[in-house]
């Protein structure tokens, strides 16, 4: 009747290789995205935490496979002045670091990955998601944080689903805020969503620009919207915004209903268990934000391809890392491997409110030719390289 | 309808009760079936009601409750909670010992297989699992005991009397649940994440070959398979695709795919009733349970249950 694959093993034995497994962490002193300072009065408003912590768990989880194999996982870990990233680097690798993981802005990446393109480390970006990065296409860089065009198409098919054909769009004046606008606008015409307006709001109380800085005004107008969208990567000025837009409209992007990597409200898959070890690992039991899963992928990643791949020799470690036979698992019911195309980590987007997973992205009925995750992104037809 | 009545009613033996049990994760309760599919109790338990079996002289059925530790004991005859088991952080799947003295539970939370006294309550061996430890199974000779990691990608060959680990096996992503043939010493698991069951030769723990399926209009990665069950002569296995929305129904010797039955949304647990004419699965997704005519490999009908059914224990 209907065929069956079926394939024979001899070789997943486990043989002894008592390897060495290095891995890297580099992060930013004083890392302006994590500011404490914005922070403003205790009140959270950008996910604060040091992701070593999920980098140790993910060691953790796979121990038990390292040992069973008889290898050691070493990693090293150097916090720096933006100056002093290269040399960190450097001395990472001159210590045999094979695969190092970087939490740092979108910049800083592409300077370390430009310097570091004579050496054999892969670098794996997971607080960075800037479109523009993953374009450059940097051989040695594999990205598992999300990109903003990823995290706009998860929120623009929510609006497509409930038919918010109207979207009005806010946004800050930070380059972040530019950028993560203008993938939703992408993602909003990919879909033929109309934007009624782009508006700048203004984090004042200027009276001259009452236009920008009152909620009411901004939102105003004679032209209707189903919903606002709103790019503040601060979060400042987005979290005054929920019930006082002009109209009773929903307001989705950086506040209401937020597109991430994770979220602690997530119960199926897994989640849960993930949630509470990361809790009781880390030493302020704070909950596992979208940059601690993005770091703790990074290391399952390398883990996953260093324990899987059958072939020890590091050249055959990263073909497997890059390969679709990953099958990564990252407890959003999905699994993962990273696009040939960009070196993007493929992945479900969670759609959360402050306590819910409303719906998880790519949503029922946006289907994609090969794979449907691929509908959340620059799929390979749309992504160019920019050189 | 005619039809359904018929399979349900002529092959039931009146020796058991005949009732079909299912355990609801999120509604914390189990719905209780009588043998025409009438919901004649919802038996309240502790929270987050997993995995259950039946003990050998079937007059009681534990249930391994997630959220609060525990295993509650129930009464087949008065459906009554009648005990309870303690045991480590979320228990979430558990098998007896042959003699039913000890049993043998995965802890998720806290990454231990939990060896547990049944009669003095204690535990007897904390064995060190991969993360999120999940399928249980026992050796039929009573010896061995499996459990997969779900995190770690592993099965673990364990040591009944000494709770050492003495092999590991490293599987497929996300592996959940084991079958053993009765007739060709294989071990099943399934792989939910890279869409595989592994067949182990039990003797030598090597993989022998990986299982794959792929029902009409559905890709690779919507085949996400998590529960299996086989008759008992080992001829036919039924193995659930999750989020493919099918059971796939194989020859069990060859591995050909004999068909697949389109069933409700993530198709997990999967039970035969003991004629073998009626497989029983739950639905975690669409909250509901859907019976199998075994001879046509035709669903037969959906019934709704509680929140995300985990599994059906069919006691006829």
């Amino acid at each position: 009747m209907r065929s069956l694959i079926f394939l024979f093993f001899t070789f997943f034995a486990l043989p002894l290789c008592a390897q060495n497994i290095n891995l890297g962490l580099l992060r930013l002193q004083n890392d302006p995205r994590f500011d404490e300072d914005f922070a403003y009065a205790r009140i959270e408003l950008r996910a604060q935490g040091d992701v070593l912590t999920a980098i140790e768990m993910a060691i953790n989880d796979m121990k038990i496979v390292t040992d069973a194999r008889g290898a050691t996982v070493v990693l090293r870990e150097a916090k720096v002045g933006a100056d002093g990233l290269f040399r960190a680097a450097q001395n990472m690798l001159t210590q045999g670091i094979t695969h190092l993981i970087v939490d740092l802005p979108s910049n800083e990446v592409d300077n370390l990955a430009t310097s570091l393109a004579g050496s054999n480390v892969v670098m794996l970006n997971t607080t960075a998601p800037e479109d523009w990065l993953r374009s450059r296409c940097h051989p040695n860089l594999l990205h598992t944080a999300a990109s903003d065009r990823m995290i706009a198409d998860a929120l623009v098919q929510h609006a497509m689903f409930h038919k918010w054909r109207d979207l009005l769009v806010l946004r800050g004046k930070t380059d972040r805020d530019t950028s993560r606008a203008e993938s939703f606008v992408q993602a909003a015409e990919r879909y033929r969503l109309r934007i009624v307006d782009e508006r700048e709001f203004d984090l004042s109380t200027n009276p001259a620009l009452r236009e920008q800085n009152n909620i009411a005004l901004i939102t105003g107008g004679r032209r209707d919207y189903d919903a606002v969208y709103i790019a503040d990567e601060i979060g400042e000025y987005a979290r005054y915004v929920p019930y006082q837009v002009a109209r009773p409209r929903p307001v989705i992007g950086a506040t209401g209903l937020v597109a991430a990597e994770w979220h602690w409200a997530l119960e199926r898959y897994g989640a849960p268990q993930v949630n509470s070890r990361f809790e009781k690992l880390s030493t302020s039991n704070r909950r596992m934000s979208w940059q601690d899963w993005s770091a703790w992928m990074a290391a399952r990643a390398v883990l996953t391809a260093f324990n899987k791949s059958q072939d020890p020799k590091m050249e055959a470690v990263n073909t497997y890392l890059r390969s679709d036979r990953l099958h990564l698992d990252g407890s959003k019911g999905a699994q993962m491997s990273f696009r040939p195309w960009s070196g993007q980590l493929r992945m479900p987007i969670l759609l959360a409110t402050h306590n819910a997973i409303i719906e998880i992205a790519p949503l029922e009925g946006f289907l994609h030719q090969t794979n449907s995750l691929d509908a959340l992104g620059y799929d390979e037809k749309e992504f160019f390289c920019d050189k | 309808m005619i039809a359904t009545f018929a399979i349900l009613e002529t092959p039931l033996l009146a020796r058991d009760t005949g009732r079909t049990f299912v355990s609801n994760e999120k509604s914390h309760d189990i719905y209780v079936f009588d043998a025409e599919f009438n919901l004649i109790k919802k038996i309240e338990t502790s929270r987050r009601p997993r995995d259950m079996k039946l003990n050998a002289d079937r007059t009681l059925l534990f249930v391994a409750c997630g959220d609060d530790d525990i295993i509650d004991v129930i009464d087949v005859e008065s459906l009554e909670i009648v005990d309870g088991i303690p045991t480590g952080p979320s228990p979430e799947v558990f098998e007896f010992s042959l003699d039913e003295s000890q049993i043998y539970v995965s802890n998720e939370e806290d990454s231990m297989m939990e060896i547990i006294d049944l009669e003095s309550r204690i535990t007897i061996h904390n064995v060190p699992t991969g993360a999120e430890p999940e399928g249980v199974a026992l050796a039929p000779e009573g010896d061995v005991i499996y459990v997969t990691s779900e995190v770690a990608d592993m099965v673990h060959v364990v040591n009944a009397s000494t709770g050492v680990v003495t092999d590991n096996i490293i599987v497929g992503t996300r592996p959940r649940r084991f079958v053993m043939t009765p007739d060709t010493n294989e071990l099943w698991v399934s792989a939910e994440l890279s869409s595989e069951i592994y067949v182990i030769d039990r003797a030598s723990n090597e993989i022998t070959s990986v299982l794959e399926f792929l029902p009409p209009g559905f890709r690779p990665e919507d085949v996400t398979p998590v529960g299996m069950t086989l008759t008992r002569d080992g001829s036919i296995g039924l193995i659930s695709l999750g989020r493919a929305n099918h059971v796939a129904v194989i020859d069990a010797h060859s591995k050909d795919i004999l068909a697949y039955v389109l069933v409700g949304r993530r198709a997990w647990s999967v039970a035969l009733s003991r004629d073998e004419k009626t497989a029983v699965v739950a639905n975690g997704l669409s909250d509901d349970i859907t019976l199998i005519n075994m001879d046509t490999y035709r669903p037969i009908r959906s019934i709704p249950v509680g929140r995300v059914p985990h599994t059906v224990i069919i006691d006829d």
